[in-house]
């Protein structure tokens, strides 16, 4: 079970993306290409341990979810301030734990999950 | 509709980090306002806000831009046209258009006084040298604070978010800027979150400060630390305490950060923006030398380009470049070069994540040297 923080409708079954260290949303996430470390992320659940860096980050996800390149939603451990607030602008559902799983079926609203 | 919108963001951001409670502020510094960082999204994302005719309750600052004043840096069409409706944006919303990454220079916030700040390095500033409180508000939560007049209250707004998780014992110094940067870095990067106490620190001057703040808070999370003797109220700090973590910087660990230096095409300070003093001292080391061969860039804020007056042109014919309002962190002016060498750590991380322009350390001095090596 994970928690939601910003909290979205319905469920999603999709691939998990682990980043296995901190990123900084402005210089490791490109919007355009929705990829994090060359890694596309755009569709699928991203799971990080959690962001640091330049406090421009929300810009970028929400440049991403514009043009339909963010992640279907994050899951961090560690949740800042930026990251929520990141979240909350580009609509991208939020939660905290941490998860094993290669493959989610994720219910955004109350944080449960199985393996797909 | 469009202050009620807003604040409902706010609530919705506060309802995510601190149970729904947020506290009221003085004053609101914003990030974000680069056409580079940010984008044709953030672009429209500030004409949005603007267009619903909403605007800041509070004293509000911005950072650089991408473009800067006096037109030393130059910049493509698209980002000039894209700036211009950044700059339109923020003047509609009541933003003070200064375009500075240290407002702490002119906005003199007091003690235990309440801001909405989001540079990461003008934030750490101010809550380590000044302990007036902000927590790493990112650019649209300071802008949608500024508006609403209030943050959440997230545990930098509280004593108990305040207090010293990690003792830190420096066995460097006194520190110049790049030291400084080391070690704030190396702080950074060995306890990733959390506040710590440090002990044994003393900076040589106010550029090295900068410089501590700055990498401190680019290599990690924080955006706080309590320095012994330097920030007011650290006795009362020291009281309150809880040690997890204990870590020492020696001089072998700052030695390893320095690699083999490559020879740059230009040399950089003023990451974070130089103050008059940086300024009229790499003035006078170039007087002693006369013209530069690789060109000095030198960022700093409209006000203490308008304080050096016409020095800026005098020091342009010893090829260096003082220039306001924007920084080579930020412009696209970088990508025109090969190598950078730079006293900042700050702008050693994010140059070459950025632009894919490689970045090498130097020591205030060796920098001179390396613009006539």
């Amino acid at each position: 079970m994970l928690k939601p923080l910003v909290k979205g409708r319905g469920r999603v079954k999709a691939e998990v993306v682990k980043i296995e260290t901190p990123i900084s949303l402005l210089g490791d996430f490109d919007p355009e290409r929705g990829a994090i470390h060359g890694r596309e992320v755009a569709g699928r659940i991203v799971a990080l341990p959690f962001v640091k860096g330049s406090t421009v980050g929300p810009y970028v996800l929400w440049s991403a979810a514009k043009s339909g390149k963010a992640p279907l939603a994050i899951i961090a451990e560690k949740p800042d301030l930026m990251l929520v607030t990141a979240c909350v602008l580009a609509n991208v559902p939020l939660l905290q734990g941490v998860v094993k799983e290669q493959c989610l079926n994720l219910d955004l609203e109350s944080g449960e999950y199985d393996r797909c | 509709m469009g202050v009620e919108y807003v604040k409902e963001m706010v609530f919705k951001i506060a309802d995510a980090v601190s149970g729904g409670e947020v506290v009221p502020i003085e004053t609101a510094h914003v990030s974000g306002v680069s056409y580079l960082t940010i984008g044709e999204y953030g672009a429209q994302f500030l004409e949005h806000l603007a267009s619903l005719g909403v605007k800041v309750s509070v004293f509000t600052t911005s950072n650089p831009s991408a473009v800067d004043i006096g037109g030393v840096l130059e910049v493509g069409e698209e980002v000039l046209k894209g700036q211009r409706r950044i700059d339109a944006a923020l003047r509609r919303l009541g933003v003070n258009t200064f375009y500075t990454c240290a407002p702490y220079e002119f906005v003199l916030t007091r003690p235990r006084t309440l801001h909405a700040w989001a540079e990461s390095n003008a934030i750490t500033y101010i809550n380590t040298f000044r302990d007036a409180w902000s927590d790493k508000n990112p650019g649209p939560l300071a802008l949608l604070g500024a508006i609403a007049g209030f943050v959440p209250k997230t545990p930098l707004y509280t004593m108990e978010g305040r207090r010293p998780s990690a003792l830190v014992k420096a066995e460097v110094g006194p520190l110049d800027s790049l030291d400084a940067g080391v070690v704030g870095a190396l702080i950074g990067e060995r306890l990733g979150s959390g506040v710590p106490y440090i002990q044994g620190v003393v900076f040589i001057d106010e550029e090295s400060r900068r410089e501590f703040v700055a990498a401190f808070s680019t290599y990690s999370s924080m955006v706080f630390a309590v320095i012994e003797g330097e920030t007011p109220h650290w006795e009362e700090y020291r009281k309150e305490a809880d040690f997890g973590d204990k870590i020492t910087i020696s001089p072998e660990d700052v030695g390893r950060y320095y690699k083999d230096l490559e020879v740059p095409d230009v040399v950089y300070m003023g990451c974070p923006f130089a103050d008059v003093e940086t300024a009229l001292w790499v003035l006078s080391e170039v007087k002693k030398r006369g013209p530069a061969k690789r060109p000095i860039y030198i960022s700093t804020s409209p006000s203490v380009a308008k304080q050096l007056g016409r020095l800026v042109e005098e020091a342009a014919r010893y090829n260096v470049k003082i220039f306001a309002g924007s920084c080579l962190v930020v412009s696209p002016h970088t990508r025109r070069f090969r190598v950078v060498a730079t006293d900042s750590l700050k702008a050693l991380y994010y140059i070459p994540r950025l632009h894919g322009v490689r970045a090498v350390p130097c020591r205030r001095s060796r920098c001179i040297d390396l613009a006539y090596a």
